[in-house]
């Protein structure tokens, strides 16, 4: 009898464990949905762990200050790298329900949103502000969509940053400057690898971390140029420098730790704090990770662009557009454009969210030490878009690349991963 | 609990004895025809929905992947030339080939092992008279938590250089396999070259080991609770007399348990199935797509491609429901006809 009753009590367990979750849903809808009636600001991000949930507050406060009675409501999808807030975005675009602004990234995302005809064009309000002039002429072109604005940059990030243990290096009698070459690197590498250390620590469980080692050596052997002419077609996939990088790549994987698919890549950049092992590349979002940790900047962990003949910013960039189409508050909307634009505000929001400010007239003198050589190296590097965190390119071709990495990575057949994206990137211009 | 779906409100009080079938039943009573109508009048809003909500949108959703829509916020229409062309990149695909070939064996392994766990832990906790509460909760536990959790706690678990691998170190194992970090392929069947269409080796990926124990553990319960309530309607007699007759332990449970709890192992493997098929939650906390794709799994590809390639993450569900649909319409149709007739 009592065996019986089991799956009755299975079945109703279910049910109410779906009804709560049903109910959970409706009231935080209901709580951020509801206000005082006045006008209503809805931004999607997917800014919600510690550091970015702050610097989030400090844009809505921001607004609320230039306009007290604006009720802003933070729409923001948890995870994945912002995928999660992109699915459910695109589920409301769909449908014709758009928030008032979201996130996105510049360049070849915004691209997508625009052939969808998701995005207003904003280049009134560029003018009106004379933005443009304000930033480097890099930075203001991957704002376009055939010389027209859609989008608003409030913060950057850098993603090719080689983040260093101070002692293990000093312990294999090597060090690395952003000047090296390549050649350079993996030698200083091999020789930390022969010290008995492990040279590179990776976590590529969520594969962009491999995907941005990758890109970074691709773009220190074939320069911005060419890597920009990778997706204009100018330059082609399978040509030998590109080989060559990916080669390295491959080289850099056996000097890696071997449970690097297992991790992910804020546990690398933990395990090469600890000294288990000498480098680990990750963008600047890392410098956050490292200090919450307890890390001390510069003696528990140290920093260098990647290694490169030809400098290179490579540029994560976050920025807010608004709705093409059904925007329910258009006002508000641009008020919110205009005030992230702010330079007062761009810093008071680097400073949580550990980017730099995309406006050069924002000041940088109170942030940290790696923020400050990072602006400086900003304003005077050539700037191009990550391909690991969709940006350069359309999604396909990023997901195309992402694809190609994880099976680079269980197979290391440089000549599948050669003719895999240089098919990928034929496709793309046709 | 696996009531047959036919039983519901429809079905009317069966005449006792075989070779009766209900139709006849309907003939002869004029108050099971009014039932009748009243159960179509009473199911016709719940049709309507599932109308529109499943069927309409697998329509839907297979229309798209003969599409040219690739971005999802950027509706296309237009047909693809040949129309079938998303499902034959698809199939050409080293990553989608690892896909089908993972879910296949992991299906076939999870299945194995969850049911005969179960079935185990089922015959131990029937046959034991001390703490039977206790142990049913404990082999149920699992079940409640979510699969995030479970593959969290799992992958530590499988971690190379932490978790199970310090045990076999410990007992003089030298290389530990590297679980979810593992490429090998057991028992391989072919080597592709890269000439022919197959771009993956055929065989039993390493790395789905760990997610299986770990889907294993956490649905054993499941599939004990169906053993126990099978268990439950075996009549004693018939094990007394088998006693009787002579038959050992082994003997009884070969000849008199297991073929009683048949209908129970099958209402197990085809709802486990589909949990097995349908997997994505587990997989992503544990080891995302692995290297070279060796824990990818149909519902991650999906879950990639529906922003930037709509058609294909479209064409991929019709695979999975295809798939769904080879092994759960015929378990349909046989619980059909035994409502009917038995």
């Amino acid at each position: 009898m009592i065996n019986r009753r089991i799956p009755a009590l299975l079945g109703t367990a279910a049910l109410l464990s779906m009804s709560v979750a049903a109910c959970a849903a409706n009231t935080s809808e209901a709580d951020s949905e509801g206000g005082s009636g006045g006008d209503t600001l809805e931004i999607v991000s997917w800014w919600t762990s510690g550091s970015e949930a702050a610097a989030l507050q400090v844009l809505f406060d921001a607004v609320q200050e230039q306009d007290p009675g604006l009720d802003v409501v933070n729409a923001a999808v948890s995870g994945g790298g912002g995928s999660n807030a992109k699915q459910a975005l695109n589920a409301r675009l769909q449908a014709g329900d758009p928030p008032d602004s979201w996130q996105l990234h510049p360049d070849g995302e915004l691209t997508s949103y625009v052939a969808g005809g998701n995005v207003a064009d904003v280049s009134d309000l560029w003018e009106e502000n004379g933005w443009a002039g304000q930033m480097p002429a890099d930075l203001a072109a991957l704002q376009q969509v055939d010389d027209a604005y859609y989008t608003v940059p409030v913060g950057v990030h850098r993603g090719n940053v080689l983040w260093t243990n101070p002692s293990v290096l000093d312990d294999a009698g090597v060090s690395i400057d952003a000047e090296d070459s390549l050649d350079d690197l993996v030698s200083a590498l091999e020789e930390v690898d022969a010290s008995g250390t492990t040279a590179v620590c990776l976590g590529d469980k969520d594969i962009f971390a491999a995907g941005q080692l990758l890109e970074s050596i691709i773009i220190s052997s074939i320069g911005p140029e060419n890597w920009n002419g990778l997706f204009t077609g100018e330059y082609p996939f399978d040509s030998p420098d590109v080989r060559t990088a990916v080669e390295t790549y491959g080289h850099l994987l056996e000097l890696a730790n071997s449970d690097h698919s297992a991790l992910t890549w804020d546990e690398a950049a933990l395990k090469m704090a600890d000294g288990d092992c000498a480098v680990t590349l990750m963008g600047d979002w890392a410098y956050g990770e490292l200090v919450n940790a307890g890390n001390e900047p510069s003696d528990d962990f140290a920093w260098v662009p990647f290694p490169s003949t030809q400098p290179t910013f490579v540029y994560v960039g976050d920025g807010f557009s608004l709705p093409a189409d059904n925007i329910s508050n258009e006002g508000a909307a641009e008020l919110w454009l205009t005030t992230v634009m702010d330079p007062q505000v761009q810093t008071d929001f680097a400073v949580e969210k550990g980017s730099i400010p995309a406006l050069s007239t924002a000041d940088v003198s109170v942030l940290s030490d790696y923020q400050q050589s990072a602006a400086e190296d900003f304003q005077s590097l050539p700037i191009v878009s990550s391909l690991a965190h969709g940006q350069v390119t359309t999604a396909e071709l990023s997901q195309e690349y992402a694809d190609a990495v994880t099976a680079f990575n269980g197979n290391t057949n440089v000549d599948a991963f050669i003719s895999t994206m240089a098919a990928a990137q034929q496709s793309q211009l046709d | 609990m696996t009531a047959p779906p036919t039983t519901g409100l429809a079905a009317p009080e069966r005449a006792p004895g075989r070779g009766r079938g209900p139709r006849e039943t309907f003939k002869h009573s004029k108050h099971t025809l009014a039932r009748a109508r009243h159960a179509r009048l009473l199911f016709a809003p719940s049709l309507l929905i599932s109308f529109f909500f499943v069927y309409l949108f697998i329509g839907t959703t297979l229309y798209i992947s003969f599409s040219n829509w690739r971005i999802g916020t950027s509706r296309d229409l237009t047909l693809q030339s040949p129309w079938w062309s998303t499902y034959s990149k698809l199939a050409e695909e080293m990553r989608f080939q690892a896909d089908i070939r993972n879910v296949v064996v992991f299906t076939v392994l999870f299945l194995a092992v969850a049911v005969i766990a179960g079935l185990v832990a089922a015959l131990l906790i029937h046959h034991v008279a001390v703490g039977r509460g206790l142990f049913r909760a404990v082999f149920m536990l699992p079940y409640a938590l979510s699969f995030i959790v479970t593959g969290v706690a799992w992958r530590w678990i499988f971690n190379p250089n932490t978790g199970v691998n310090e045990i076999l170190r410990w007992f003089g194992i030298e290389n530990p396999p590297g679980w979810t970090t593992d490429t090998s392929i057991l028992l391989a069947l072919n080597n592709p070259t890269g000439a022919g269409p197959l771009k993956i080796e055929l065989g039993i990926p390493v790395a789905l080991i760990p997610i299986v124990l770990a889907a294993a553990w956490q649905l054993m319960g499941f599939a004990m609770a169906i053993y126990l309530a099978g268990l439950g309607s075996i009549p004693e007699e018939h094990l007394e007399a088998a006693q009787l007759d002579g038959a050992g332990v082994w003997k009884r449970l070969r000849h008199v348990v297991l073929p009683q709890l048949k209908p129970s192992t099958i209402t197990a493997l085809v709802l486990l199935l589909h949990v097995a098929l349908k997997m994505f939650d587990l997989v992503v906390a544990m080891s995302g797509s692995g290297p070279g794709f060796v824990t990818d799994v149909p519902g991650i590809y999906i879950y990639d491609y529906l922003g930037s390639r709509y058609d294909k993450a479209s064409a991929a569900s019709m695979v999975l429901l295809v798939m769904t649909l080879v092994f759960v319409v015929p378990y349909l149709i046989r619980s059909y006809r035994r409502g009917g007739d038995s």
